[in-house]
């Protein structure tokens, strides 16, 4: 197992430096001057030519994507032309904000949907597996930045039991820094008021955002414990006088799940690539906005740095997925 | 599943739901108590360097945390002192003369010297970014200096009448720091992220993408002001949640909201909505220089043919340009002679043109996304058939339309665009937007006349004001004879503020770029 989490680490480098020459090539044929952009409406020709120089714009695509290559080894991820930022310092704010979030999206997907699908599927054609079939079915069709305006406006100005926006009261200081995660950061520190705050701040955005995964792991749930359940081993188990509760969760489930499992590992990279609408909707400072706004006036430095944060994120979360297949099966094996 | 479990499980989720409800505080009260000001915004503070950043979120950090020699208000504008308590102009308008005021301090104490003013000028015009344009070709590293600590001295290279009226944009760093943090760029690693002022606020907490709070200064140089202890500037994107955050007391100013948000927010208690003129114009440029409307009576024709009042009615707190000044700034005739929709007239200068029976094809962009500047072109295209022209219009990314400025074989036959005045006086608009040099930029792509040019130039040098104003009526005259827009609408600022935000005076110019120091909370 060792072997193969090492072989797959090793892959990931030929992945992403493909991914980042797609990237790059992408980023760099396309129309448009940001340069010119960058430099202001009013600069004239020699502070553009001065601004062009000083951004390596005026070299060739193959010295630049060297350049840039060169940069990452020495962990240098570039500079925003806009902001002259460098993207590594904005990536370390945007991308826990972002991470906090869909990690929090699809914890609530797993905790709701695996047992909603497994519920189904054991209460088939019964009243709990038609609510479960109704909800999904409309989760699943239900857009997010509508869910999350829906919710905002029920939960924040109707009730006003949560907020409307934002990770931490504006007006209050943040727990202090550790993770960038701030439900994280909060227990950290102690402080337990912290946490429930960061928590209901996070509660609405992740509730939009897991509506998805929640319904595609409840039915994908339910189709594999239906077939699961028709299993002769099952059978077997019912006529060895087994409990139905020792039969669901200690051998259906862990059989069941495998497909789910492949689903959330998808679904890692749908997330954080789809954050846009609900961090503009919740006003989330994350990586999701942080990249529109670059694409939207290419910017590619920071369309390179969170192309590649992303990309490795997928891969490693893939990887995981890979290796709790093994913890799921024991017939799995890891070459 | 039994009802036992479903009781047990009911408990579980109230409990929890209860709990989590339960620690909200109201950001509204605490804000209100502690008077800090909440503005909200779209948009994020790029960077803090005074000499490098730009745009109306800089432009409010800036005025905030540093100071200029002068600063810009009131309803017409008038420039005031600030760091300079008084100056004086040489006759031939050339050399600027400032006297500082003694009491001025940056925040670690030390004195804002006549040295501080040049050495900021200086990194100014030597980075050449942000603001620098303002004062490109005018000033130059020898223009500045210091004639004793208190007095500076600029001496232009080039006649700028509207010099005055750059100088607020033109912040003062605290060099002692600069210095001491300068690296191998100057300072801007270290500016990006950290201040050099002497202004009454300075940065107290920062987080890119979400708030910039600042704090007051334990005592301000400056006397008087309001009873503000600090204020946030907090970023929410969808004008529609500023609209909400402000109804909840979540934001006391709201400053980028649209007609739809004004509407909304007509009678709710507590809110005050300011709509008053602002120097921002939207004209249709067209592209003089290649294709079918190099033809002058082809131009005219069409800027006869619009349907004006449609576009007025196309969204409200707008009002329709009188050529290509807005309305209020200094030199504008309100009662220019300007095309206004006469199909008989239009059909007059078609028939001169070398389509005179229309029959041809044009080409527009719009930016993708900009749902009001669609509406205007889609009036632009229902007024262009009454002359039996097409239009092929397009929606374009920002960057790709700037990009498409760089030659007029690029450019559209129409190209639309939102021009904000940086600065209250008629150069900023007549010099941006219609002399030469600027051609190959998005405010003036193409547009060229020696005879125009000439009058933004004079308008420049003139100190007498008499003449200065004959100078721009002549300006207006002869640009709307060549036609090169069709002169659109004057947008109204738009902001809503709760009713219990005092001292803020609307000034039409960077009126989004809130200055906290007069203002109180009650």
């Amino acid at each position: 197992m060792l072997r193969y989490t090492l072989r797959r680490l090793i892959l990931l480098v030929p992945v992403l430096v493909g991914l980042s020459l797609l990237v790059f090539t992408i980023s760099n044929v396309l129309p448009g001057d940001p340069v010119k952009l960058a430099a202001g409406p009013q600069a004239t020709q020699s502070e553009i030519d001065s601004l062009t120089r000083e951004l390596g714009m005026d070299r060739s695509l193959p010295v630049r994507y060297w350049t840039y290559v060169s940069g990452l080894v020495r962990g240098d991820w570039g500079q925003s032309v806009l902001t002259r930022r460098p993207v590594w310092d904005d990536l370390k704010i945007y991308l826990p904000a972002t991470l906090e979030l869909v990690i929090a999206a699809l914890a609530l997907a797993v905790v709701v949907g695996i047992p909603a699908g497994l519920m189904s599927a054991v209460y088939a054609n019964r009243w709990p597996d038609y609510l479960s079939r109704v909800v999904s079915l409309g989760a699943i069709s239900m857009p997010r930045f509508f869910l999350g305006l829906i919710l905002q406006l029920v939960f924040a100005m109707w009730l006003g039991w949560l907020p409307l926006g934002g990770r931490y009261p504006i007006i209050d200081e943040p727990p202090p820094k550790l993770t960038g995660f701030l439900t994280i950061d909060a227990l950290a520190s102690g402080d337990g008021t912290a946490f429930l705050v960061a928590l209901q701040h996070l509660m609405l955005p992740a509730f939009a955002m897991s509506l998805s995964p929640l319904a595609t792991i409840t039915r994908m749930m339910r189709a594999t414990t239906l077939e699961v359940l028709q299993q002769d081993y099952v059978l077997t188990e019912r006529a060895l006088g087994l409990s139905q509760r020792l039969i669901i969760f200690k051998y259906v489930l862990k059989n069941a799940m495998s497909a789910s499992l492949t689903v959330i590992g998808l679904y890692v990279g749908w997330l954080l690539g789809g954050t846009v609408l609900v961090e503009t909707v919740f006003d989330w400072p994350g990586v999701g906005l942080y990249a529109t706004k670059a694409i939207v006036t290419q910017d590619f430095m920071p369309v390179m740095g969170v192309t590649l944060a992303i990309g490795t994120i997928f891969i490693l979360a893939n990887l995981v997925v890979d290796l709790l297949y093994g913890l799921l099966n024991p017939k799995v094996l890891y070459r | 599943m039994d009802r036992r479990h479903v009781l047990r499980l009911a408990a579980a989720t109230t409990i929890l739901g209860g709990a989590l409800v339960g620690p909200l505080a109201a950001t509204s009260v605490q804000a209100q108590a502690r008077k800090i000001l909440i503005v909200a915004s779209n948009q994020d503070v790029p960077n803090f360097d005074p000499h490098v950043a730009s745009g109306y979120s800089a432009a409010a950090f800036m005025r905030n945390i540093y100071d200029s020699l002068v600063r810009v208000e009131g309803n017409p504008v008038k420039v005031v002192p600030h760091l300079a308590q008084s100056w004086t102009v040489s006759p031939d308008g050339m050399t600027y003369t400032f006297k500082l005021d003694p009491a001025a301090k940056f925040s670690d104490g030390s004195p804002v010297t006549a040295n501080a003013v040049v050495y900021s000028f200086q990194r100014l015009i030597r980075l050449s970014k942000g603001n620098s344009w303002m004062v490109a070709g005018i000033i130059d590293q020898n223009s500045v200096t210091a004639v004793d600590p208190q007095t500076v001295s600029i001496k232009l290279v080039k006649p700028f009448v509207a010099f005055g009226h750059v100088l607020p944009w033109l912040w003062v760093v605290n060099p002692k720091e600069v210095e001491a943090n300068k690296g191998a760029d100057d300072g801007q690693t270290w500016l990006r992220s950290n201040v050099a002022g002497s202004g009454a606020f300075r940065i107290k907490r920062a987080e890119p993408g979400n708030l910039y709070e600042f704090e007051k200064v334990a005592s301000p140089w400056k006397q008087g002001g309001g009873n503000l202890t600090g204020a946030i500037w907090r970023i929410i994107r969808e004008t529609s949640n500023q609209r909400l955050a402000l109804q909840r007391g979540e934001a006391h100013i709201a400053v980028d909201l649209t007609a739809e948000d004004m509407d909304a927010l007509k009678d709710k208690p507590g809110v005050v909505s300011i709509i008053e003129p602002e120097f921002r114009t939207f004209s249709i440029k067209m592209n003089t220089q290649q294709g079918p409307l190099a033809d002058l009576n082809l131009r005219k024709a069409i800027s006869y043919a619009f349907n004006y009042k449609a576009m007025e009615e196309s969204s409200s707190y707008q009002q329709l340009m009188v050529g290509p000044l807005p309305h209020g700034i200094f030199g504008h005739d309100p009662n220019l002679a300007v095309p206004t929709t006469d199909l008989d007239k239009a059909k007059e200068f078609l028939a001169k043109s070398k389509s005179p029976n229309g029959g041809i094809k044009l080409t527009a962009v719009h930016v993708s996304g900009l749902e009001q500047q669609r509406r205007f072109m889609l009036v632009l295209l229902d007024s262009l058939k009454k002359l039996n022209i097409d239009l092929d219009l397009k929606p374009m990314v920002w960057p790709d339309m700037v990009a498409s400025t760089a030659s007029p074989d690029k450019v559209a036959d129409f190209f639309p665009v939102y021009q904000t005045a940086n600065y209250g006086d008629p150069d900023n608009i007549a010099f941006a937007a219609y002399h030469s040099s600027r051609n190959g930029n998005w405010q003036n792509p193409v547009y060229k006349s020696a005879v125009v040019d000439d009058l933004i130039m004079r308008g420049r040098a003139e100190t007498d004001e008499g003449k200065r104003k004959q100078i721009y009526l002549d300006f207006q005259k002869q640009v709307v004879e060549d036609a090169p827009d069709i002169f659109g609408v004057l947008e109204k600022r738009k902001l809503a503020l709760r009713a219990d935000v005092q001292g803020l005076v609307f000034t039409p110019v960077a009126s989004n770029a809130i200055e906290f120091f007069p203002l109180s909370l009650k």
